[in-house]
């Protein structure tokens, strides 16, 4: 899906370079309105060059709905879960997973922050989490934790059986050291404000 | 919002606006224990920058006189979504089925976000 999503950029930008160099070209007058006009009869007298052109025309539309459709699609996917009960539809936001997996931060005292991005799909449920940690922890002991907590809260909440597959990115690492550097050059500051030591009684 | 479901009685019309079922979904949906609130929706958020507070949950009529509820819900963290969206959806059915007699067609439930109580 990312290939046809990278072609359809790179197609989509080359089309817009080509317009932006074609106004370029003219304004400087290499481009004569009278060359376009040859082109475009030359185009029109010959049969084949004339099914050529039709034939591009007809893939660029194609071109253009399948990566409409793919964005828009994966937009759609992206959006909510969504399962049938007896009574109608229940709809799950993907955000309300977000906020839930955010809630588990509290529970393992070596994150400090956790951003979660999920997507659902026919496969199942795709959670990232990005990982920034309070101190130098265990690294494989404690993503497997987070992994089969995350695991066990989206399944205990939803209640669904599908596939979740969990992939977690440590972005960075607070050690001791720097949150101690901090809070000194914290203490440096307030103590150097002058005249900081005159209260009003 | 604007339809009303009209029924005949033996002295003349009884017709039941929209915002009455919303309303009576909206008491059932919140008497279950896990709904933190209803959700908002885009409009229900922009009447009320204009200071008008409109519900957020969907009636729909279709022409047999079946009727169709959508219920954004917020619900309280540590909950089980499903239980509660079916507790939900049973709830407001047997709300609007005893106090309107109309006939539900779909309780439809957006869970829109969870927040700890």
């Amino acid at each position: 899906m990312r290939i046809f999503t990278v072609l359809g950029i790179i197609f989509y930008a080359s089309i817009l370079i080509l317009i932006g160099a074609a106004l370029i070209v003219s304004s400087f007058n290499i481009l004569q309105p009278q060359d376009i006009n040859q082109l475009f009869v030359y185009l029109q007298n010959s049969l084949n060059s004339r099914i050529i052109v039709g034939l591009s025309g007809l893939l660029l539309i194609l071109v253009s709905i399948s990566f409409a459709r793919l964005i828009l699609g994966g937009y759609q996917r992206q959006k909510t879960i969504a399962f049938t009960t007896s009574s109608g539809e229940v709809t799950i936001a993907l955000n309300v997973v977000e906020d839930l997996i955010k809630q588990l931060s509290s529970v393992i005292p070596e994150i400090k922050e956790l951003r979660p991005d999920v997507i659902a799909d026919k496969k199942g449920i795709k959670v990232e989490l990005n990982v920034v940690l309070k101190s130098e922890a265990n690294l494989p002991e404690l993503t497997a934790r987070l992994q089969d907590i995350t695991k066990a809260k989206i399944q205990e909440v939803l209640g669904l059986e599908e596939e979740i597959i969990i992939k977690i990115h440590i972005t960075k690492i607070i050690a001791k050291e720097e949150k101690e550097k901090k809070r000194k050059d914290i203490d440096k500051n307030e103590s150097a404000i002058p005249f900081g030591g005159y209260g009003r009684v | 919002m604007m339809h009303r479901e009209e029924s005949q009685s033996h002295y003349g019309t009884i017709s039941i606006h929209n915002n009455v079922i919303a309303s009576i979904a909206s008491a059932a949906a919140t008497e279950i224990e896990g709904v933190k609130n209803i959700g908002s929706g885009l409009k229900s958020r922009l009447w009320e920058l204009l200071g008008k507070k409109i519900s957020s949950i969907k009636v729909d009529i279709d022409a047999a006189g079946y009727v169709s509820v959508e219920i954004p819900l917020v619900i309280k963290y540590g909950c089980n979504i499903p239980e509660i969206s079916n507790k939900v959806q049973e709830n407001v059915r047997l709300a609007l089925e005893k106090m309107t007699n109309l006939s539900i067609k779909n309780i439809n439930i957006t869970v829109q976000g969870i927040e700890k109580s």
